[in-house]
């Protein structure tokens, strides 16, 4: 199977007045599908910046991002947008609920941009992943009426109803407390077994990003080494 | 489908914004509905008073469209303009433009009109004795001296008497207050003298003897002394009188006759008569009754009312001086048994009769009306009178016309309007007369003098040779041939004056010869621009000079009115909306400032940026929608709350005008609610559009931010 993402030579320099602040110096890594990987490192070493270039939010200084096959240099604003919309979900450190829309309305909002869902098709969808996060009771509840790691579990859910390849979450756990945290990411490898969706987590708790299959580590924007877990794996389960 | 999903969704969210947000909801909802409510009611207020207008216009004087000489100095203003009457060039042969603009279709009637004001003499007090004591005289000599009218002859010569007796005070105050170096204070001692003479008793045997040498000294030495004002000013339409009733017909004869059709006469404004020829307590009478019947008000609360109360009382003398000693016994014993007082005086039980309050008021004005009125002469100027007009004519001269009064004349619907009501309607000959126009009498005339003094033609080319050739006439003979005056102008007897007033004219006579301007009623008023720009066509292919202007504009100050109050109206809408626009785009900037996470995050998912856009649209324009909606409905109900209060009451001539009415009927007009949705949408797209712009610039990148 080709990588689905795959990141060439990249570099990311963001410019603040007249210095020039390099958030990424020539990254290089290939990510396969039905991976589940962690991106760890200190405070700026690099980490949302990297998930930003795959998640198509951002485009690279220099070399390339190709996500899906496809370069994110080469897209216009429209097609990034439309390929994040059916190929990638993102999870946020800050849940990023709509507030005034119900638990139901918020996962099934990606559902309705896309389009071509029946009504029924979408609730049945939609109800599943609720289901699958332990949320069906709650479909009718407004975000401000959950707990954290309930909202986390219902953005998992959004992040995944229009069955993306490839599901982004950007510290997902840094706003809950440890047990939380560590459930979601149980949540989310439980997804990545049962749909085999490609996980890419960034995160500086060594004990959630011990989770994963594999580390890659950050330091100073640089790629510096990437670990693979399979004891861990074994050990969790 | 697609659209259907995502549509609903927006229009979901907006709503729940708007009622997350419900205090900036209210606030921006609130001045939309106060716009839109301002502008059914507006609207729909200024198209009721150009719905009344068009008809008080068009019904009175206006028609549908008004042509005159493109020439003009003025614009045409049927109702006078900032600066008097409008100067206009004389349409020279009006037959000729009525039988071009008969033959533009749609055009159904064209009616001469000439506009101007005239003084017009009404006598004194002092004519009118002096013409009941010639009336007396004149039976004596003929013969009657039955007791009966020896009575009357005494009563109407002690009235007389009476009456220069006041003048010479009047005379003799104003000497006091003279200038005794003064230019006119010789003028001063002759008018005197004059006085001095009618007062004695002497002058008055010498008149029993002499009467009609007695009566010329009257007529020509006192009675032009007589202070009080001998005219008045009409302002006047000269016109064909039967064209003019048939194509407006509000125009009713209130009092008297319609002028018989081709005659000469004169049909005064009845508004104009009450305002300007009517006794001035009657008339002061019948205001008070007029605003405590039709208005509710009432003297004791009422400054003005008051006022006219103590104006009319201070104006008795001139009720107490048309009677004469006969008559005035007559009234002083009416009022006693009406009055039911023991007074002896005349002037005191007038005074009682005119001491009037909220209590007594209907009952004194039914005296005043049943009992006084009969006895005097209540208007200056009486139907069946002949009056004498005068205008300055075109030459700069004086013209004076004698023409006969017909009726009293007044437009339906616009009876209190001083406008309209000021109009008098006269035919188009004496009009002509009166104006110095050459009617065909007037050429003949001319002609008939010119051959008399043997005046020739003299062009301008043969002028030399005529006047200082051989053959003329002037060249050496130096003795000036004597001018007899009294044969040139050959003055028109009684006769031949009775012969005018008399004869019918003809239509042909009434067309042919001059009018100012003409108005042309149309069969279908719908089509007022097509017959417009069909009349101009005609009038130009026919090499008439004629500018044609629609009903509006011919009304001039008048006619702007409602151009101004609907200015007026669309300045303060504009102003409330501008208002609106940024308040509501201020709230919605600040509203998309604080939602630039979730905006960001819906399009890290996969929102397009015109989704974004469309979503905070939605939300302005859905807040637009329905408070205006709700705008509206306030405001048709606003309407529909002034109707049933009875409307707005026309508290002044010009109101009346404009309303065409007593009071301001309004009617929903046909556009208001979609002229004040159109606008609310305009204006909450506009208002919405900026922070709209901001919130589609928002990058998914913002979702990622980590501070919350």
């Amino acid at each position: 199977m080709p990588p689905i993402v795959q990141v060439e030579n990249v570099s990311k320099i963001y410019r603040l007045g007249k210095t020039e602040v390099p958030a990424l110096r020539d990254v290089s890594l290939e990510v396969h599908p039905g991976e589940f990987l962690s991106i760890a490192g200190p405070s700026g070493s690099g980490k949302t910046t990297l998930l930003n270039l795959i998640g198509c939010v951002d485009t690279p200084s220099r070399g390339r991002v190709r996500v899906d096959g496809r370069d994110t240099l080469e897209l216009s604003e429209r097609a990034l947008t439309d390929l994040r919309l059916h190929r990638i979900g993102f999870i946020f450190q800050t849940f990023n609920l709509v507030p005034v829309l119900s638990v139901f309305q918020n996962v099934e909002f990606p559902l309705l941009l896309q389009g071509g869902a029946t009504k029924t098709e979408r609730r049945d969808r939609v109800m599943k992943l609720l289901e699958a996060v332990g949320l069906h009771t709650h479909a009718r509840h407004r975000p401000s009426e959950l707990s954290g790691g309930q909202r986390q579990r219902v953005a998992v859910a959004r992040a995944l109803v229009s069955r993306p390849a490839l599901v982004l979450a950007d510290e997902p756990t840094a706003n809950l407390d440890s047990a939380t945290g560590e459930n979601i990411i149980d949540l989310m490898r439980e997804m990545n077994e049962r749909d085999g969706t490609t996980f890419i987590f960034s995160t500086h708790d060594a004990r959630v990003m011990a989770h994963a299959h594999a580390i890659l580590k950050l330091a100073d924007g640089r790629l510096v080494g990437r670990e693979e877990l399979p004891a861990v794996v074994e050990e969790a389960r | 489908m697609r659209l259907r999903a995502d549509t609903a969704i927006m229009l979901r969210i907006a709503v729940r914004n708007l009622f997350a947000g419900r205090a900036k909801t209210l606030i921006i909802g609130g001045i939309i509905l106060i716009g839109a409510a301002l502008v059914v009611v507006g609207s729909s207020l200024v198209d009721s008073v150009d719905r009344g207008m068009r008809a008080s216009i068009q019904g009175s004087l206006g028609g549908h469209l008004q042509v005159y000489d493109e020439r003009s100095k003025d614009p045409l203003a049927l109702y006078g303009g900032m600066m008097g009457e409008s100067v206009l060039e004389p349409i020279e042969d009006f037959a000729k433009v009525k039988s071009v603009l008969e033959q533009v279709p749609n055009v159904k009637q064209v009616v001469p009109m000439g506009i101007d004001q005239a003084m017009v003499a009404t006598g004194n007090q002092l004519d009118v004795a002096l013409e009941k004591l010639r009336q007396d005289v004149r039976e004596r000599l003929g013969g009657d001296h039955s007791p009966e009218l020896g009575r009357r002859y005494e009563a109407h010569k002690a009235h007389l008497r009476r009456m220069i007796g006041i003048l010479r005070e009047d005379l003799a105050q104003a000497r006091v207050l003279a200038d005794p170096n003064g230019p006119d204070i010789k003028e001063m001692i002759r008018n005197a003298d004059a006085l001095k003479r009618a007062s004695e008793g002497a002058f008055w045997e010498d008149f029993d003897r002499a009467p009609l040498d007695g009566l010329e000294f009257l007529e020509n030495r006192v009675a032009p002394l007589a202070m009080e004002a001998g005219f008045t000013f009409v302002r006047y339409v000269g016109t064909d009188l039967e064209a003019f009733f048939r194509a407006f017909d509000r125009t009713q004869v209130v009092e008297g006759e319609r002028v018989p059709p081709g005659h000469r006469g004169i049909l005064l404004g009845k508004w104009y008569a009450e305002e300007w020829l009517k006794l001035k307590p009657a008339r002061l009478l019948d205001k008070i009754k007029t605003a405590r019947d039709a208005q509710g008000r009432r003297i004791a609360r009422d400054e003005e009312l008051s006022r006219w109360v103590r104006e009319a009382s201070g104006q008795l003398r001139e009720v107490s001086l048309q009677l004469d000693p006969i008559q005035a016994e007559e009234a002083a014993t009416r009022l006693r048994r009406a009055l039911g007082s023991e007074e002896r005086e005349l002037p005191k039980l007038l005074a009682a009769l005119f001491q009037v309050n909220d209590d007594n008021f209907d009952r004194n004005y039914r005296i005043f009306y049943d009992e006084l009125a009969p006895l005097l002469r209540l208007y200056m100027i009486r139907i069946g009178d002949t009056i004498t007009i005068k205008a300055p004519a075109k030459s700069g001269y004086m013209n004076s016309v004698n023409v006969k009064v017909y009726g009293f004349v007044q437009f339906r619907g616009l009876e209190q309007s001083g406008l309209a009501g000021v109009m008098s309607l006269m035919d188009l000959m004496t009009f002509r007369d009166l104006y110095g126009y050459v009617t065909r009498e007037k050429a003949a005339e001319i002609a008939r003098i010119q051959q008399r003094s043997g005046a020739r033609a003299v062009s301008r080319e043969n002028a030399e040779a005529e006047l200082f050739g051989e053959a003329s006439g002037l060249v050496g003979q130096g003795t000036a041939a004597a001018i007899d005056d009294s044969k040139l102008l050959v003055p028109r007897t009684e006769a031949e004056l009775q012969d005018q007033q008399d004869r019918s004219y003809s239509q042909e006579e009434i067309d042919s010869g001059v009018a100012l301007n003409a108005a042309l009623i149309l069969q279908d008023p719908g089509k007022l621009r097509d017959t417009a720009r069909d009349v101009e066509a005609a009038t130009r292919a026919a090499g008439l000079h004629l500018k044609v202007v629609d009903w509006q504009e011919a009304s001039g100050l008048v006619g702007r009115f409602v151009t101004l109050a609907r200015l007026i109206l669309w300045v303060a809408v504009l102003i409330i909306f501008l208002v609106a626009l940024v308040i509501i785009n201020n709230a919605m900037v600040m509203a998309t400032l604080q939602r630039v996470k979730e905006i960001g995050t819906m399009r890290a998912i996969g929102a397009q940026r015109r989704f974004v856009l469309a979503m905070l649209l939605v939300e302005t324009v859905a807040v637009g929608i329905v408070f205006g909606l709700v705008g509206a409905v306030v405001g048709v109900g606003g309407l529909w709350a002034i109707r049933a209060a009875g409307g707005i009451p026309a508290t002044n001539d010009q109101l009346y005008f404009f309303f065409s009415g007593p009071a301001l009927l309004p009617t929903l007009g046909s556009t208001s609610v979609a002229i004040a949705l159109a606008i609310v949408i305009v204006v909450s797209v506009l208002s919405g559009l900026y922070p709209a712009l901001l919130a589609m610039r928002v990058t998914p990148l913002e979702a990622m931010q980590a501070e919350e």
